[in-house]
């Protein structure tokens, strides 16, 4: 179902990015969590930011998972041997999913921990708040890494993977600044899934938020089952 | 068939072979489909614009090497990647050892070995961690094998790929395609990018894997290279196969052509108007016209030109180019449609 050696060859390929945006994130959620009271700093950082740091991951890593490899012909290499195209778009999809959890699991932790170190002290319930918060970015990198993954697989040419990955995200990020112009964009907030992410919800421990994150899985699982569906069934130019 | 002994140094040089892949050759081709390890039966994809492939059949017997010629964009890559499951045919089948290529994919792949005839590596890895991942991928790890791929054609993996020169480019793929030892070969245009040296160590080297049992799909535009190895040869055009012959009938052709230059124009003219029928070529500023005929009418032709103020007079060999060129050409030449039948 997934091949260990393309895994390894799939990390050493995407880690630099990983690596930056992950530290990025660790450092700004340290020096928030050290400074700033969660109440203060939370809907400021977490309503845009971090969804612009996962977005620019999940456009660049998922061209480069599938469609960078039929564009190039690389993928020649891995589809000559035995390894099925089910287990190299599961073994991508694992990636993609993984890396992205991992990043938000280790920016979560290292905002409790500054936090519980800052003059102000972390409370159990503030814990609680930075865990759905990261859950809640995780639910949106999630469904933007489908997105792009989905289109990755279904393209065969970087340019149209990239064009209709990073345009659909773009839309989805900016729609929501768009709204704030006036009564008459506020429509658009209804267009966007970044709006499942409910960040001044989840703050003000409104309910409802966890049903919005099982709409983001959704989108998610959706889009990569999609995405695996249209690799394993197409004609590939290699 | 005229089976004559001696049929020219590429045949010398390539006996050896041929005496020992003799039964399996007899026995396998065309008439031997049920053993058939590469079948393409009826082959259809349609790209448009006239691309694609209409209507391909062939069968290549365990332990044959088949040639597959054609200029670019007749249909080559556009077969292997069939072979390969890469693509779905829209009509007809491929397969391998049996199994459906588009179908079953993973597990006809455990047994073939593929150089693409395109060179894109993976970035950002040396020669050895190409290996390396390549080992890992296919789940096999022969290291006499390995050793001995990289002595025979002298590649130092160690370097960066992306540096590497074409040469050594090609060379890791070759290494690659055949150092987990698989018993099905398709090699897409093998020797494009090596030197001259290496090109006859790999034709040296598709020769003992021959012998070894090996099935071997070579597509290639190299004449001589086909000529060496192959037991068949299918040529392409257009998306469809336009001939396939055995690569000794061709040798054994008793079609032969001469060349005649004239020393006077009036010779070269009476000569064309009199033997007409067998002219192949005439260019009036060189005076010069080559003639194909049957071995039996040798004299005549002799007889005739005796009269014709002939300034020289020269056999062409017989060689699988002559016999190809015909083919290339966008509007065949007239009579030129191969040495025999």
């Amino acid at each position: 179902m997934f091949s260990a050696a393309l895994m390894k060859q799939t990390i050493r390929e995407n880690s630099v990015l990983w690596l930056i945006l992950a530290a990025v994130q660790c450092l700004m959620v340290s020096t928030i969590g050290l400074t700033t009271p969660l109440a203060a700093a939370g809907i400021a950082y977490y309503n845009m930011l971090p969804g612009i740091f996962v977005g620019i991951y999940a456009i660049t890593i998922g061209n480069r998972l599938i469609c960078a490899k039929v564009d190039r012909g690389t993928l020649a290499y891995v589809l000559s041997t035995p390894v099925s195209r089910r287990a190299v778009v599961a073994t991508q999809a694992l990636f993609f999913a993984g890396s992205l959890a991992l990043m938000c699991t280790l920016a979560a932790t290292v905002h409790c921990v500054a936090a519980s170190f800052s003059s102000y002290g972390a409370s159990s319930a503030e814990v609680q708040t930075i865990i759905k918060l990261n859950l809640g970015l995780l639910a949106l990198a999630l469904a933007f890494s489908g997105i792009c993954f989905a289109a990755s697989c279904v393209f065969n040419l970087s340019k149209h993977a990239i064009g209709l990955g990073g345009g659909v995200i773009c839309a989805f990020l900016l729609a929501p600044l768009i709204a704030m112009f006036g009564q008459n964009f506020t429509f658009l907030r209804y267009l966007t899934i970044v709006t499942l992410y409910d960040v001044p919800g989840i703050m003000a421990s409104a309910t409802g938020w966890a049903w919005r994150l099982a709409g983001l899985a959704g989108v998610a699982l959706a889009t990569y089952a999609a995405g695996a569906l249209a690799f394993t069934r197409k004609d590939l130019p290699l | 068939m005229n089976r004559q002994s001696g049929a020219g140094a590429g045949g010398a040089r390539a006996a050896g072979a041929r005496a020992a892949g003799a039964a399996q050759a007899g026995a396998g081709g065309a008439e031997a489909a049920a053993s058939a390890v590469i079948e393409v039966d009826r082959l259809t994809k349609d790209y448009g614009h006239g691309r694609g492939v209409f209507g391909v059949s062939f069968q290549i017997a365990k332990g044959e090497v088949f040639g597959f010629v054609g200029p670019n964009g007749a249909g080559k890559t556009t077969t292997i990647r069939h072979l390969m499951g890469f693509s779905a045919p829209q009509a007809g089948r491929a397969s391998i050892l049996g199994l459906d290529c588009w179908k079953h994919p993973s597990q006809i792949l455990r047994r073939v070995g593929y150089l693409p005839g395109e060179i894109a590596l993976p970035e950002g890895l040396t020669g050895t961690q190409f290996i390396r991942f390549m080992q890992g991928l296919r789940g096999s790890r022969d290291q006499d094998r390995l050793n001995g791929l990289l002595d025979r054609f002298q590649l130092d993996p160690r370097g960066k790929t992306k540096r590497m020169s074409l040469g050594d480019k090609r060379k890791l793929a070759v290494v690659a395609a055949f150092m987990a030892d698989p018993d099905v070969l398709l090699l897409d245009e093998p020797t494009s990018g090596l030197d001259p040296i290496m090109q006859e160590r790999f034709i040296e080297f598709m020769r003992q894997e021959r012998l070894r049992g090996k099935t071997i799909l070579l597509s290639s535009h190299m004449f001589s290279e086909v000529q060496a190895v192959c037991d068949r040869i299918a040529i392409i055009k257009d998306g469809e196969i336009v001939s396939t012959v055995r690569t000794t009938d061709i040798r054994r052709s008793e079609l032969k052509t001469y060349q005649v230059t004239f020393g006077t124009l009036a010779g070269f003219q009476s000569f064309l108007t009199s033997f007409g029928r067998a002219v192949i070529f005439a260019d009036q500023d060189e005076k010069r016209i080559d003639v194909r005929i049957r071995d039996n009418e040798v004299n005549h032709l002799i007889r005739r030109l005796a009269n014709c103020q002939v300034a020289s007079f020269k056999e062409r060999k017989a060689s699988l180019e002559d016999y190809f060129l015909g083919f290339y050409q966008t509007a065949p030449r007239e009579g030129g449609n191969g040495p025999h039948h």
